[in-house]
């Protein structure tokens, strides 16, 4: 499995970003916004001559076991997001996946037919699931 | 590592045992007995990782002992595979278009400079914040009470910025867009708007500061709109495009997502999902126990500080009553001076436990208005959690 991901992080103006962190958190005095705002406006200038922020996001994505319908999930599903919504999910039903799985089709316009649907729903009931098939909650959108 | 995917697919490949031995951090503040996963993004601290991609990060609890959460610690919600990772603000512009007779191209150094700078301390909550609570449980991201922060954001009231563009007569919908990118066509790319009242209520405002630093990338830098109240949906990140609209706004992050029966508290049945919706608007009132930790054991005789911290929609929180008898008895905690009125309140009581055993300790917020917190709420996308908390405390 991964090890533990390095964050490389590119912006020099970093250092002075994080400086301010973990400082107890208590109401600023000034109650006049614009002495609050100078002393920010001068850090902010401290970085003026590196203007380009830039970060790097850690890839840190858990790997699936072996499985009907593993290919279908790791071609259609995860060239969009990352495999964690799915371990996040406690352990739903069928019918809850497959709602999930129609949502991401005909919603958000995922490339599956209808037969891949179904593959990746195995898949996904496979190593998240619930016994039984009864109805659980529908997903929405949104969230 | 992802440890607890890691167990659970161990547990659905066939050594379920290795699931078994796991509950360290939940144990007395909700159902949950996985661990968490905690993961450490740029510019931010080891924080409760939901997803790597696009990024959801909540905060572990507690960081709300602090008045204001320290920006590498408040909570991160990203619906996009497209994040924005890099920004230079030489050209980047905060762009003004549509109903308007004078469109702006504005950069970061002229908002700051150009306009009177306010400062407002305002509670910014995901509208999933606690999802995982809600039985029976509900598709999404699993957030427990972390997706929730308190901030001092300073920038430039949205109405200063939308008197300059000169808004036409006949105004009905701002919108409001950002850097962020969908990862497919056919995925709607993530815009949310305000009614024009509300855009120019004087306190909505476009924010490039938190807590009197820049905002890290993950939270929306260079530009993030403050919606005092409002949940975070709105709160649009690396905001770059205010559209101003003779007509109502309307998309699928607006016309489907993020909405919540029309009822009270956006309550509906499992068994009867409501069919009239509305967009998921102002917070309801809500308190979230700080102390004790989950994890403290408290001792008979010995002082307990109990503490939590409650808000809403900025009516004002105006009592917080807390049971140590899981709810027979009552009493009211004392409340530290209000902050602001988008603030959060703090809330202490004293306790002293007198024997030995388990104590269900709750805590029910009030405000201005009468509005406060109920024992049951459900509805299917899980949002405006705002259930009497409960915390389960032992003592020994």
């Amino acid at each position: 499995m991964n090890p533990k991901t390095t964050i490389v992080v590119l912006s020099l103006g970093l250092a002075v970003w994080v400086a301010g962190c973990g400082r107890p958190s208590n109401i600023p005095e000034e109650s006049d916004p614009g002495v609050a705002n100078a002393r920010m406006g001068s850090m902010l200038d401290s970085k003026a001559d590196n203007p380009i922020h830039t970060i790097v996001m850690p890839h840190d994505e858990p790997a699936f076991p072996p499985g009907p319908g593993r290919d279908e999930f790791v071609t259609a599903c995860v060239v969009c997001h990352s495999p964690r919504y799915i371990t996040m999910q406690p352990r739903f039903s069928r019918a809850t996946w497959l709602s999930e799985v129609n949502k991401m089709k005909d919603t958000y316009g995922a490339h599956i037919s209808d037969e891949q649907a179904r593959r990746i729903t195995d898949y996904l009931v496979s190593i998240n699931g619930k016994a039984g098939t009864g109805h659980g909650p529908k997903g929405t959108y949104g969230e | 590592m992802n440890r607890r995917g890691f167990l659970r697919l161990m547990g659905a490949t066939g050594v379920a045992a290795l699931t078994a031995s796991c509950n360290r951090i939940n144990s007395a503040v909700g159902p949950l007995s996985s661990p968490d996963d905690l993961s450490r993004f740029p510019e931010k601290t080891e924080m409760i990782l939901l997803t790597d991609r696009p990024p959801q990060l909540e905060t572990p609890l507690h960081y709300f002992r602090q008045d204001l959460t320290p920006n590498e610690a408040f909570f991160v919600r990203w619906h996009l595979e497209g994040i924005p990772t890099s920004v230079d603000l030489r050209t980047f512009r905060l762009n003004v278009s549509g109903h308007v007779r004078q469109p702006l191209q504005l950069t970061v150094d002229e908002l700051r400079s150009q306009f009177e700078p306010v400062s407002i301390v305002a509670v910014n909550q995901c509208s999933g914040n606690s999802r995982s609570f809600f039985e029976p449980r509900v598709p999404g991201g699993q957030w427990k009470h972390g997706a929730v922060g308190n901030a001092k954001w300073t920038g430039v009231p949205m109405k200063s910025i939308l008197d300059r563009a000169q808004v036409k007569a006949g105004a009905v919908d701002v919108s409001f867009n950002g850097l962020d990118a969908p990862p497919l066509p056919s995925v709607s790319d993530f815009v949310k708007a305000l009614s024009i009242d509300h855009a120019r209520d004087g306190e909505v405002m476009i924010a490039y500061a938190m807590n009197d630093q820049p905002l890290p990338m993950v939270n929306g830098f260079p530009l993030r709109l403050v919606v005092p109240g409002w949940y975070g949906t709105y709160w649009v990140k690396a905001l770059s495009d205010v559209t101003v609209l003779p007509q109502a706004f309307s998309n699928f992050w607006t016309d489907k997502a993020y909405r919540i029966p029309n009822a009270p508290n956006g309550t509906e049945s499992p068994n009867d999902l409501a069919k009239d919706t509305i967009p998921i608007n102002r917070f309801n009132v809500r308190s979230i126990f700080v102390r004790p930790d989950p994890d403290e054991l408290l001792h008979p005789g010995v002082p307990a500080e109990i503490e939590g911290v409650a808000f809403d929609s900025g009516y004002g929180i105006r009592r917080v009553e807390v049971s140590m008898d899981g709810g027979t008895t009552w009493a009211d905690a004392r409340l530290d001076p209000e902050i602001e009125k988008y603030s959060w309140r703090r809330w202490r009581a004293a306790w002293t436990p007198r024997n030995r055993g388990q104590y269900r300790l709750l805590a029910r917020a009030t405000n201005a208005v009468g509005e406060t917190q109920s024992k049951q709420q459900w509805n299917r996308s899980g949002f405006m959690w705002n259930v009497i908390q409960q915390v389960d405390v032992k003592v020994r």
